[in-house]
């Protein structure tokens, strides 16, 4: 279409370069090669720099299948982003399907802009919020003690369920977003002519909505469960002694064991199983596309 | 009729239980920052002290005059050289367009912990070490692919033929984009710019690797400061954080529909 | 199969009214044809019959049961949607299979009423195909199977031919007409083309404003319209008015024009006379044979429109533009400018009173 020079030329070429090389040269820069350095690195003993002696070895590589330890943390965060993505699927689906089909007209699209509002708030100061709701004697805590007439103590502050709630509340609007987007496309004719057809409610749900929404619902689980797995600051913060996963494991390396070699290792095993749950997910992906 | 009346307000008092949930620890924290008790205790007694105390923390200043700097210059930057590619993508055909654009998801898609630190390594082994020059490489790279993004939506709308008819009236290349294409995509360009702005000063992941103690912006101050202790100081910084970062999108809502209604 | 009758329906949105007291009784086996222009309110009576909006007031029923509070996927109906509403994620098969597998009938029942129904259609053998691998015109074919596979006590159409081209809608216009008579179902059917209603209907309810104009079989309304509306809605008319003399009018400037039996009003009151334009003849005004008891008119052509077997030719009389239609025989051809006379008989005149 847009093909004012002819199609697929050199001239083609000839004309973008200068428009596209500034960009993509600072891509290249800042992005592709710290990406291919951290490979590299990874398979070193030590960073070459400061004069240190420095050589090639797997031992990084090992360790992450010798130690138990970080298979573990791999595993406990593989848990926590599939736990996240699921409540994020629970609470998220039905909000999108009821902006989409129920709600209409202005009142839709000022609240749809409300539910994704907080996501491009700064994730650190929402994540900070919880911390004031949760700990003994916050907000939780004093207004159930209100309410109730015998006392409890709610102090979910540096738990597992604190990380969960932190992390459902950072990503939910994601769900929210590319689900309403698939659903909205649904054509309302074709509710209306399962309906015609003698479906209740229950079956268009299940066999018409769902399927039609899938690419939705993966795109925004792809969405959510990838940053979830590499998630370190809202496990520190909210986790406290119980946050440890994978992801404050390599934050350590970096900025308090300074072990970058096996931190560099520990981030690429990262991104090959993020590699691999994107390529999953790709091909309902492109479907919809 | 009376299911789907029922069923319709159940929806309605559903999306209010998420909207409450994604609000209220939000109202909370900023309350919080008007209460007096530097524990958080109540009864509720209304202060203003703890912003007044902000003016006075030199380390919080420094870092939030250096998220606006950073995020200001990285706006200019990522427009600039985002729209330009945008264009260039939309007008001409060559091999290898579609792998161009497939290298714009990685750097949305892969966890800002793993771009951060590869860019940790990779600064350090140049030569370009920590800082604010650091940080802004990293934070021009990842609002980037946003803005391309945005821009080339905006240009999806964008009829061709309008492009030629401006040719056949006799513009050349530069009149026709600053006349005709520019103006069409302003929106889109305005919304880039407003995602680049947002996404770095919002941005802690990489920061947080890529700073050095001086040279550090707010979010990295603000979670250092989480980890020494909560203070009502923290509430007062992260209102207004929070504040300007929601202002920002409703500002951009006006420009760039999220609905996908065209 | 089952005649559906509604009687003295109304429905508002806000200050809306959509349907007035709107009552028709649709018969067993017929095939009705709802016309009328955008916002007449002709699709609103369709949901309505369908079950996706209840009305405010009035009677609906199916096969003599009322149903105006029944909803739809309880109704027994079947109905072909203007953009077809394929289910994307479906085969056809499948789609045509829907409505009997949320009934739950079995794997055996389904895959063979399937291929009943897909014969019927002529697509017997594009059950495994998916919809965005199909023409407009079988995507038509297989909505209405999928309408009709469920055996439904109604048919509905909304608009149905609408997205397809010129050729291919006259195609399904008889493809349509042969499945109705073949399975014998009640068919109604929206549609603002005049032309799709006439040709394909036994009966035509015309619709204006959220109410019924006339209703009737197609030559009953074309051949005596009982309003200006449905005069020029279906068909083209010449619409003369004046005062009424009882059966017939008076012009202003005197002339008298004499209607067909059938009308008559009180003489005085305001009335007007309809003509089809194919109905009247042309001639110069010399040496011309006017009728005895024929109805004349003198004027000047204004333009003449050529469209090859016919011509249409503009005459002013009087301040107003009347159309005659003649065709192509190749005696005469009158040129623009030229003084002609028009003459037809009563009984090609309909008299109206004024609305």
């Amino acid at each position: 279409m847009a093909g004012q020079v002819a199609i697929g030329s050199r001239s083609g070429l000839r004309s973008a370069l200068p428009l596209l090389l500034p960009a993509y040269l600072w891509l290249t820069v800042a992005i592709f090669l710290p990406l291919s350095a951290m490979v590299f690195f990874s398979f070193m003993t030590e960073l070459p720099l400061s004069g240190k002696a420095w050589a090639f070895t797997l031992d990084n590589y090992t360790a992450f299948f010798s130690q138990g330890l970080y298979l573990t943390l791999l595993l406990a965060s593989l848990r926590l982003g599939l736990e996240v993505t699921l409540w994020c699927i629970v609470i998220g689906y039905p909000a999108a399907y009821v902006l989409a089909k129920v709600l209409k007209g202005r009142s839709r699209e000022a609240i749809f802009l409300l539910v994704i509002l907080p996501f491009w708030s700064n994730g650190l100061v929402r994540i900070f919020s919880w911390a004031m709701v949760l700990r003994e004697g916050g907000i939780l805590d004093t207004a159930l003690n209100a309410v109730l007439p015998f006392k409890i103590n709610i102090d979910l502050m540096y738990s597992y369920p604190a990380v969960i709630i932190g992390l459902v509340h950072s990503y939910v609007p994601y769900m929210v977003l590319t689900c309403y987007l698939t659903l909205q496309a649904i054509d309302d004719s074709l509710i209306e002519a399962g309906r015609s057809l003698g479906a209740s409610r229950l079956q268009m749900l299940k066999r018409v909505i769902i399927p039609l929404s899938m690419p939705g619902l993966v795109a925004g689980a792809a969405l959510i469960f990838v940053p979830v797995v590499g998630s370190f600051m809202e496990p520190r913060i909210l986790g406290g002694r119980t946050g440890t996963f994978y992801g404050t494991v390599i934050e350590d390396q970096f900025v308090a064991v300074f072990n970058w070699p096996l931190g560099a290792a520990l981030s690429f095993i990262l991104l090959a199983v993020v590699l691999a749950i994107l390529a999953l997910a790709a091909p309902v992906l492109r479907r919809a596309a | 009729m009376a299911t789907t009346r029922i069923l319709e307000w159940i929806g309605r008092l559903y999306i209010g239980l998420l909207l409450a949930f994604l609000y209220l620890p939000i109202i909370i924290m900023a309350l919080m920052s008007f209460n007096a008790s530097p524990f958080y205790q109540l009864p509720f007694e209304w202060t203003t002290e703890w912003y007044a105390s902000l003016w006075q923390n030199d380390q919080l200043i420094s870092a939030t005059w250096n998220s606006l700097e950073i995020a200001i210059i990285t706006t200019v930057i990522s427009v600039v050289l985002g729209s330009a590619a945008s264009l260039a993508l939309y007008r001409y055909d060559f091999p290898g367009k579609k792998f161009l654009q497939a290298l714009l998801f990685p750097p949305i898609a892969i966890p800002w912990l793993i771009t951060g630190t590869a860019m940790l390594i990779f600064f350090f082994g140049v030569g370009i070490g920590r800082g604010l020059f650091a940080i802004l490489l990293g934070h021009v790279a990842l609002a980037l692919p946003y803005v391309i993004v945005v821009v080339s939506a905006r240009l999806q709308t964008f009829a061709p033929e309008l492009e030629e008819a401006a040719r056949s009236l006799g513009a050349n290349q530069w009149q026709v984009t600053r006349r005709v294409t520019l103006p069409w995509i302003m929106p889109g360009v305005i919304a880039g710019g407003l995602f680049a702005f947002a996404v770095s000063f919002d941005q802690f992941v990489v920061s947080y690797f890529l700073s050095t103690p001086g040279q550090t912006t707010l979010p990295v101050e603000i979670y250092a400061a989480i980890r020494k202790g909560f203070t009502p100081e923290i509430n007062a910084v992260s209102t207004i954080i929070i504040v300007v970062s929601m202002a920002l999108m409703l500002l951009t809502a006006r420009f760039f529909k999220f609905g996908g209604e065209k | 199969m089952a005649g559906v009758q509604v009687s003295n329906v109304s429905r508002s949105f806000g200050a809306h009214k959509a349907l007035d007291d709107v009552s028709i009784d649709f018969a067993d086996g017929g095939f009705y044809a709802l016309l009328g222009p955008s916002g007449s309110g002709k699709t609103t009576l369709l949901r309505q019959i369908a079950g996706f909006d209840f009305p405010d007031s009035g009677r609906i029923a199916i096969g003599g049961e009322s149903v105006e509070r029944v909803p739809v996927e309880k109704r027994r109906i079947g109905m072909v949607f203007q953009n077809y509403a394929l289910f994307p994620n479906m085969s056809v098969a499948d789609n045509v299979a829907f409505g009997l597998s949320v009934r739950g009938e079995a794997k055996a029942v389904i895959a063979a009423e399937v291929q009943r129904a897909l014969d019927l259609v002529q697509l017997g053998k594009l059950g495994g195909r998916r919809p965005h691998q199909l023409s407009g015109g079988q995507r038509q074919r297989v909505a209405l199977a999928r309408a009709i596979v469920t055996k439904p006590r109604v048919l509905l159409l909304d608009e149905p031919l609408g997205a397809l081209d010129k050729a291919l809608r006259v195609d399904m216009q008889i493809e349509l007409k042969r499945i109705q008579r073949e399975i014998g179902i009640t068919t109604i059917f929206v549609t603002h083309d005049q032309e799709e209603a006439l040709t394909m209907s036994d009966r035509i309810g015309i619709l204006r404003d959220g109410r019924l104009v006339q209703e009737g079989p197609p030559e009953e309304i074309y051949d005596s319209p009982k309003s200006e509306f449905a005069a020029t809605f279906l068909g083209d008319a010449n619409i003369l008015r004046g005062d009424s003399t009882g059966n017939g009018i008076r012009l202003a400037d005197g002339t008298t024009i004499a209607a067909g039996a059938g009308v008559s009003l009180a003489a005085g009151t305001k009335a007007s006379c309809a003509v089809r334009p194919e109905r009247i003849r042309i001639a110069t005004d010399a040496g011309s044979t006017v009728q005895a008891n024929g109805n004349v008119l003198r004027g000047q052509v204004s333009k003449r429109i050529f469209a090859g077997n016919n011509s249409t030719y503009f005459v002013e009389r009087d301040g107003q533009t009347l159309k005659v239609i003649v065709q192509n025989t190749g005696i005469e051809r009158l040129a623009e400018g030229q003084d002609v006379m028009l003459s037809w008989s009563p009984e090609s005149t309909v008299l109206i009173a004024a609305s």
